[in-house]
């Protein structure tokens, strides 16, 4: 049996696609935009080295770090929504009418692109025709809030679309794991006396862990590097109240011409990335990983 | 799992009827306000595709258009080119999917069931993949496409989008193989199948329901992406729905009925491939479990 | 099942495949579509990048194809090749081919801060012969002067404009309001508007420009306009007396509810259709967007002869005079330096320049930047008078955010935000520009 399955032409030959793929046309780049990140260069004329003064410089940079902090609150956020998700699934997976129907409407933002979702809530934060303001002056309230104008408010009114955008989306992997729990399991306990809250935490929610796992990982990563959004509905404003990395970055390499700093950024935000998903793997380690071999 | 105390379930037993009822009731309500929230999206741009500037701008948002401009629509369809685009969209984002589902399936089979010492280094190696902002990129790879000649050709978009793709796909791929009983495969080894045989003949469709899953959020990512479009594709023959749109979004005047109905036809396609895949899913659920 | 998803599967690949393959001779094809055609015998192609899309600017489109069928005609060993973008994707996508140094043989450019990167890089030709030639003469003055670098011009202006401030005569003539010529009487139309419930002026400051042409005249009409264009070049401080009074000014406006409710996130989009829909009173705007209030037919024509136009009022004690503009030439066209077929660009783009001065009024409604004959076209209303005023300005001052160099520019644009949404004080609005103008 190991003989078979550890066949090097056939282990080269499934994974080269997928290698050649993503070192191509995501490692080289990247490598290239750390390079970047070394010179000092409008995109347009000559590259001049500089080493690492754009780090220097980036960490010295306020807006920089206000901006990392914002997407650091999206991240927190994103991932507590998990929650709520998962919650959502538990429910959505057991014997319950019109799941089906359910679970399929939930996916309905996530189908719609970031223009057309952008264009509905600009319309829903409108500060005298969007239907939230409308509703709350019906109840009577008269200064009602200018969401995506003031500075203390924007942040966490961006964060309900986006979280909107892609709830669908975790349900959807939740319950496809929670579904491929055999229902035996299920069945036993519930013979044993079990009853619906036990069962859920006590069974599915060990047997899910693994892909819970994956989904927060995919969540902080997710918050930490995105864009769209942010970008096209407020673009990271007003002056930078609603930046986060990835708009700050784009902002500097395409509007500022600094394509150097700009690519220190990114790079720098890659680095961020990458030391939350090894803190978070870290923390969300356990024994079991023996049982995968 | 602790015995409780055995209660005279005569007692409690209406009332514990009484209170199921009642909260099976409010999770419904629960769950049918969520899923109003959700679908609202599509009503509110129905409507809105329905009407004119003046309309869209001056009565609240839910009201009705005073009669519904379907004009809006055959404008968008003739008006250049949303013909062309839809037909991109669609093949790029079925050719990169499949590509995407099959190379990334490749991989995570060859992670989770061969034995081989690199096996980790290369699944940190996607995962790391991951953490990658997708603007950084870029003007190297527009460099590197520009040197190969394929600016301007659609197989630049395909690359990318299967290049970038490939970690979240491999990533949800790799929660369901490593979930997934390896008796059958371990079985078919001893019976003398080959590895392809085990691969096409028996893993890929147990994994059936999760391809499903990954063909989805492949598809949507696909036929959403703009930025890559847009940066690599100049001629109107190549362009995918998601930079038409854009042409209707300009700087100086804004055709809200327009933009409604371009949006509407770019996303039907995707939901009703998502309504014909979604049940496809249940089948494979419902196939596996009778199994396990 | 799985048999058909083998199949499904093999089809694609085959497909792609296929594609890849007749793909290729398509990609060899366009090889030439980068700007890189070959000169092979007489039949040349030039490679043309604009921003006006069909559904967007039909009216410019539509003058651009005519022109460029036209001289086809008349050159019939000459293509020309057209890519188009709407505005936002094309500040993109000539970034990105910049930096690789692949631009269209002619495209489309901003002046001043916009161009300087690029002029900079050698990769705009020099055009100055062209301003000899046929062209001689028949620029606007100071239009061509902001597409130079160092005594040397790189681009050819096609659109000029001022920025009036437009206003609904209705609402004035039911509010019993005149068109004011002092800001005092300006900011009592302000307070009578207010209390009556209407929105005095339409602002979508999301946008900052938008604001930043408030700051602008403010700080012409009490610093003084050369006071101004000096600050904005970096030879004066915008510490002066005079500037942090006008950044003052503009705070004594939020003050007030001079601008609509929620502007700091609006679109200029949205804020213009607060005016539109007669929500708001007034609106400063470039001549741009004269078709709106002229012959555009979406528009009622009711409303469209509700709009009257008045210059921005004088401050008392202020040294600025009310014939000062801000305002100028907007975009441009510019030949690639490293064009295969520079000459050939360059006489195509002074053919352009010229046929398009004489269209773009009639045909788009954008006024050029060439010298407009208007005795001898049908010009609707707002457009003769408007021409009147460009004929007397005694200065027209460039964009603040398109004469900085782009790092200025964007921390105008921020810091113009801020102003607007009281988040930074005028010291420290004028302290940030100083600072930003002498690191360049």
């Amino acid at each position: 049996m190991d003989k078979v399955m550890s066949n090097k032409k056939i282990i080269a030959l499934y994974i080269l696609p997928a290698l050649l793929f993503i070192i191509a046309i995501v490692y080289v780049p990247i490598i290239l935009t750390g390079y970047y990140g070394l010179h000092k260069w409008n995109g347009i004329g000559a590259m001049e080295f500089i080493g690492l003064e754009n780090y220097a410089a980036l960490l010295k940079d306020q807006t920089f770090w206000s901006s990392a902090w914002h997407s650091l609150l999206l991240a927190i956020f994103s991932t507590l929504s998990l929650v709520i998700y998962l919650v959502v699934a538990l429910v959505l997976s057991s014997r319950i009418k019109g799941s089906n129907l359910l679970r399929k409407i939930y996916l309905i933002p996530m189908l719609l692109s970031s223009v057309a979702i952008a264009q509905l809530w600009l319309k829903i934060y409108h500060p005298t025709n969007g239907i939230l303001n409308s509703f709350l002056a019906s109840l009577g309230i008269t200064n009602t809030p200018e969401w995506l104008a003031n500075p203390d408010v924007v942040l966490y009114a961006l964060f309900i679309p986006i979280l909107w955008q892609y709830a669908g989306f975790y349900i959807l992997i939740y319950y496809a794991a929670l579904k491929n729990i055999p229902k035996s399991l299920e069945e036993a306990a519930t013979i044993d006396g079990a009853n619906a809250f036990q069962i859920a935490y006590k069974i599915k929610l060990p047997l899910a862990m693994e892909v819970v796992k994956v989904t927060i990982v995919l969540a902080l990563v997710g918050s930490l590097k995105y864009f769209d959004l942010i970008y096209v509905m407020t673009n990271g404003g007003p002056n930078g109240a609603s930046e986060v990395m990835a708009s700050y970055m784009y902002r500097i390499a395409f509007k500022s011409y600094d394509f150097g700093y700009g690519s220190a950024v990114g790079f720098f935000l890659l680095i961020i990335c990458l030391v939350v998903t090894w803190i978070v793997r870290k923390l969300t380690a356990n024994k079991d990983q023996t049982q995968y071999s | 799992m602790q015995r409780t105390v055995p209660i005279d379930n005569k007692k409690i037993g209406n009332t514990s009827k009484g209170m199921r009822k009642l909260g099976y009731l409010l999770l419904y309500l629960v769950l049918a306000a969520v899923a109003a929230f959700q679908i609202f999206p599509l009503v509110w741009l129905l409507l809105f595709s329905l009407k004119n500037n003046q309309e869209v701008f001056n009565l609240p948002p839910l009201a009705l258009p005073s009669s519904p401009k379907w004009e809006n629509y055959s404008k968008v369809w003739n008006a250049g080119n949303i013909d062309v685009y839809f037909f991109n969209s669609v093949w790029i984002t079925i050719v990169s999917t499949v590509l995407t589902i099959l190379v990334a399936s490749l991989v995570t089979f060859a992670i989770t069931r061969m034995k081989w010492k690199g096996s980790s280094f290369v699944l940190g190696l996607f995962m790391v993949a991951m953490m990658i902002p997708v603007h950084s990129t870029l003007i190297p790879l527009f460099n590197m496409f520009s040197k190969l000649n394929l600016i301007n050709h659609p197989l630049s978009l395909i690359a990318s989008y299967v290049a970038f793709n490939m970690p979240i796909t491999i990533m949800i791929l790799l929660g369901f193989y490593y979930a997934l009983p390896k008796e059958v495969e371990e079985a078919a080894v001893i019976d003398g199948c080959s590895v392809n045989k085990i691969f096409f003949r028996i893993t890929l469709p147990m994994t059936s329901s999760v391809l499903a899953t990954t063909g989805i959020i492949n598809m949507i990512y696909n036929w959403n992406e703009f930025i890559f479009v847009n940066t690599f594709i100049n001629s109107d023959q190549y362009k995918t729905l998601t930079v038409g749109v854009q042409n209707f979004i300009g700087q100086y005047t804004t055709d809200w009925g327009a933009i409604g109905a371009t949006l509407m036809i770019s996303i039907l396609p995707i939901l009703i491939a998502f309504i014909f895949l979604s049940d496809k899913i249940v089948e494979g659920i419902a196939a596996g479990s009778v199994k396990g | 099942m799985f048999k058909n998803k083998k199949m499904l599967v093999l089809l694609t690949l085959c497909f792609t495949l296929l594609v890849a393959g007749c793909g290729k001779n398509a990609g060899t094809n366009q090889e030439s579509d980068v700007g890189n055609s070959s000169n092979s015998g007489d039949k040349i192609t030039i490679n043309f990048m604009h921003l006006w899309p069909e559904g967007v600017s039909a009216g410019q489109n539509k003058i651009v194809n005519e022109i460029i069928n036209e001289y086809q005609t008349e050159h019939t060993n000459v293509t020309i090749k057209t890519e188009v973008l709407d505005n936002e994707q094309y500040k993109n996508k000539l970034k990105v081919l910049s930096a690789s140094k692949q631009l269209p043989d002619v495209g489309v450019t901003w002046a001043a801060g916009f161009m300087q990167p690029y002029v900079e890089g050698g990769l705009f030709a020099q055009v100055d012969d062209l301003l000899t030639g046929s062209l001689n003469d028949k620029f606007v003055a100071g239009t061509t002067e902001a597409y130079a670098l160092e005594g040397h011009t790189y681009a050819l202006p096609l659109e000029f404009n001022i920025a009036p401030i437009y206003y609904n005569k209705a609402i004035f003539a039911d509010n019993n309001l005149q068109v004011p010529t002092t800001y005092e009487e300006f900011k009592n139309i302000v307070k009578v508007l207010n209390e009556k419930g209407i929105a005095p002026i339409a602002l979508g400051n999301k946008d900052r420009w938008t604001g930043s042409l408030w700051y602008m005249y403010l700080a012409d009409r009490i610093a003084g306009q050369d006071v101004l264009a000096n600050a904005i070049q970096g030879a004066e401080t915008f510490k002066n007396e005079g500037l942090t009074k006008a950044a003052q000014e503009v705070q004594a406006l939020v003050d007030a509810n001079a601008f609509n409710k929620g502007f700091n996130g609006l679109s200029n989009e949205e804020a213009k259709s607060e005016f539109l829909n007669e929500k708001a009173a007034m609106y400063l705007m470039g001549t741009w967007e004269l078709p709106n209030f002229t012959t555009n037919t979406e528009i009622s024509q009711e409303f469209k002869d509700k709009v009257g136009f008045f210059k921005f009022p004088t401050v008392e004690g202020g040294k600025g005079n009310i014939d000062s503009w801000v305002g100028g030439p907007g975009v441009g066209l510019f030949v690639s330096e490293n064009s295969k077929v520079k000459e050939e660009a360059k006489a195509f783009v002074e053919y352009f320049v010229q046929k398009w001065g004489e269209r773009s009024v009639t045909g788009a409604g954008v006024i050029p930047a060439t010298k407009v004959d208007t005795a001898s076209i049908e010009l609707p209303q707002l457009y003769t008078d408007l021409f009147n005023e460009m004929n007397k300005a005694s200065s027209v001052t460039l964009f603040a955010d398109v004469q900085m160099p782009a790092n200025a520019a964007e921390i105008h644009l921020n810091q113009i935000q801020a102003l607007f949404g009281k988040t930074v004080t005028p010291e420290k609005f004028s302290e940030l520009h100083d600072s930003a103008l002498s690191s360049q």
